[in-house]
């Protein structure tokens, strides 16, 4: 068992630094090892690869690295609030939510009637997927069925993604140049101070999740036996669904939609830990989404080089089939 | 121990029991018996703190529950309800070690008592066996066993099990009572329980209540309390339907 977690958080770490490592070499433009190492140390030789590596690639892997863990966090969170195993930001429609209101402020932007800046970017988002989220909880008081309750969750979905791209659409007549891109979903838009903004975001949650641990381990056994262990459910309850609208709202708000890694990373990341203890899941899922969100942003931008995929592309292709084997599992538990 | 005064359960406001007041001492097993529906979960439900109570009192040592704080209350009681959670890769071992919540850290993480507690717990329930098996891949019988060694590993003071006996075979239902009254002589522990079968209830009970329709039918000893009379017209029953079944079992006692 204690083996067991530290041989899987050796290999998480282990894949976190190899697949930084190649994302920052992989590119159109080559850049030889020993180049990168001078970038690193301050005196390059081309000041052009300089500001390619700098200004590009390592902003674009640290985004995906830390809204991949944040989007993992956030599927794991919700996965334990409503005891469902495929319950995650993008199926329960608060990514979209997200989305939808922080295309509204970008819009509102345009029109000069508000400042963006990255503030106003995670503030919008996180109204937004506050309001999807509590648009799912009311419906989660009627409906007792999981599958039924995601169902909804898709359709709350397709409800914002619609009007998110009604909106974008007359935004292409303005200058809005980034909107398209961030409607298909990418990391490569991230600049140093939205790097930083959703950072401090995301590590603050992170961390108050992990504060958490314990009576998120006691709500694991249900509501009644956690009320049972002296937990005041409703504050663990509030202080859950704001912090996982928080993550992916921030994820939303800069990368746009990523779908399935709050799901797959958390079902991927339980299988290799052994066990589904909190205390374990929490640091591991972040690191988990990190690498699987520099790989999925690593094949998005090389296999159709120079063109990229959009980043929804790759983690469905890689989650989905996770997320079907999740569903199939439980189907045979239940039989 | 605890001190029941005129207690009205039930959901949303609306009472299902009404006006129950009662008393149980340390080291008293104290029973309901009562029909399917006729308050007796709702009541358990109110005394561990998952519903509210509609109106009245409960004193725990003493104090008032509603002053006490959730830790505090959780150190001294512990229930096990009928419902069994659904868990998802959590080993009985684990499951067993959440009773030790009360007593644990921020993080959540046992120290060496927490640790001797919850062996202790899982031999008395013989669960030892089971510590590394997934819960949610084990029998009901067995699920039921680990969640009494989760309720007991607490040390509680006053321990509340709602049908403690319903899903054990013969063998652990004996072993069981065997184990409550091992906790009420060595712990001085008290016991608020519901039980189906009166044969049991009566061999092990110091007191039983009966419940009917949400209403206290009466407080008493088994002897007073479970004769053919009594329990015939509690459970609407004819008197041929009785002796044809039950004579036989009460004639052991």
């Amino acid at each position: 068992m204690k083996k067991r977690l530290i041989f899987s958080f050796a290999l998480l770490v282990l894949l976190l630094i190899v697949f930084i490592a190649v994302s920052i070499t992989a590119g159109s433009v080559n850049i030889p090892p020993e180049e990168l190492l001078r970038i690193f140390a301050g005196n390059p030789e081309n000041e052009t690869a300089s500001a390619i590596v700098l200004k590009i690639r390592v902003p674009r892997t640290l985004a995906a690295a830390i809204l991949g863990g944040a989007l993992a966090l956030s599927g794991y969170m919700l996965q334990t609030y409503f005891h469902n195993p495929i319950a995650g930001p993008f199926v329960l429609g608060i990514s979209s939510g997200a989305r939808l209101t922080v295309a509204l402020a970008l819009i509102a932007s345009a029109g000069g009637a508000l400042r963006m800046n990255s503030a106003v970017m995670v503030i919008s988002a996180f109204a937004g997927a506050l309001i999807s989220m509590l648009a799912v909880l009311l419906m989660s008081s009627r409906i007792k069925s999981m599958s039924l309750l995601v169902v909804c969750g898709v359709m709350i979905g397709y409800i914002c993604t619609a009007i998110t791209d009604i909106v974008v659409n007359f935004a292409d007549d303005s200058d809005i140049v980034n909107l398209h891109d961030w409607a298909i979903g990418t990391f490569s838009g991230m600049k140093s101070d939205g790097l930083a903004a959703c950072s401090i975001v995301v590590f603050a949650a992170l961390a108050a999740v992990f504060m958490l641990s314990k009576p998120i381990d006691a709500y694991r056994l249900g509501e009644g036996y956690a009320v049972d262990m002296g937990v005041n459910i409703k504050a663990v309850r509030i202080a859950m669904i704001v912090l996982s609208s928080l993550l992916s709202g921030c994820v939303a708000a800069f990368a746009g939609p990523v779908s399935f890694v709050g799901i797959a990373v958390p079902f991927l990341v339980k299988m290799l830990l052994g066990t589904a203890r909190p205390i374990f899941m929490i640091p591991a899922s972040f690191l988990g989404g990190g690498v699987f969100c520099i790989v999925s942003d690593i094949i998005a931008r090389t296999v159709i080089a120079p063109s990229e995929l959009g980043i929804s592309t790759v983690t469905a292709v890689l989650g989905a089939p996770v997320v079907l084997v999740i569903m199939l599992r439980k189907n045979k538990e239940n039989a | 121990m605890l001190e029941v005064r005129n207690l009205c359960a039930g959901y949303n406001g609306v009472g299902i029991a009404h006006d129950i007041s009662f008393t149980v001492k340390s080291g008293e097993i104290f029973t309901l018996i009562g029909r399917n529906g006729s308050g007796k979960s709702t009541l358990l439900k109110t005394l561990c703190g998952q519903l509210p109570p509609v109106s009245g009192e409960i004193f725990i040592d003493g104090c008032e529950k509603s002053g006490m704080s959730r830790n505090a209350f959780a150190r001294i009681v512990s229930a096990m309800l009928t419902d069994r959670p659904k868990t998802d890769m959590m080993t009985c071992r684990e499951v067993t070690e959440t009773g030790r919540y009360p007593y644990t850290g921020t993080f959540g993480l046992l120290a060496e008592n927490d640790k001797r507690a919850v062996d202790e717990a899982m031999r008395l329930t013989d669960t030892t066996d089971l510590a590394d098996r997934y819960f949610s891949e084990i029998s009901d019988g067995q699920k039921q066993r680990v969640m009494l060694a989760r309720a007991v590993c607490r040390e509680p003071k006053l321990l509340l099990l709602d049908e403690p006996t319903s899903f054990l075979d013969i063998h652990y239902k004996l072993t069981f009572l065997e184990m409550l009254d091992k906790l009420r002589r060595e712990r001085d522990i008290a016991v608020v329980m519901s039980m189906h079968e009166t044969e049991l209830a009566g061999s092990i009970s110091d007191r039983v209540m009966l419940i009917r329709d949400g209403v206290c039918k009466g407080v008493g000893t088994p002897a007073e309390m479970l004769d053919k009379h009594t329990l015939t017209e509690h459970f609407g029953l004819t008197e041929e339907l009785y002796d044809k079944y039950m004579n036989n079992v009460n004639q052991g006692q």
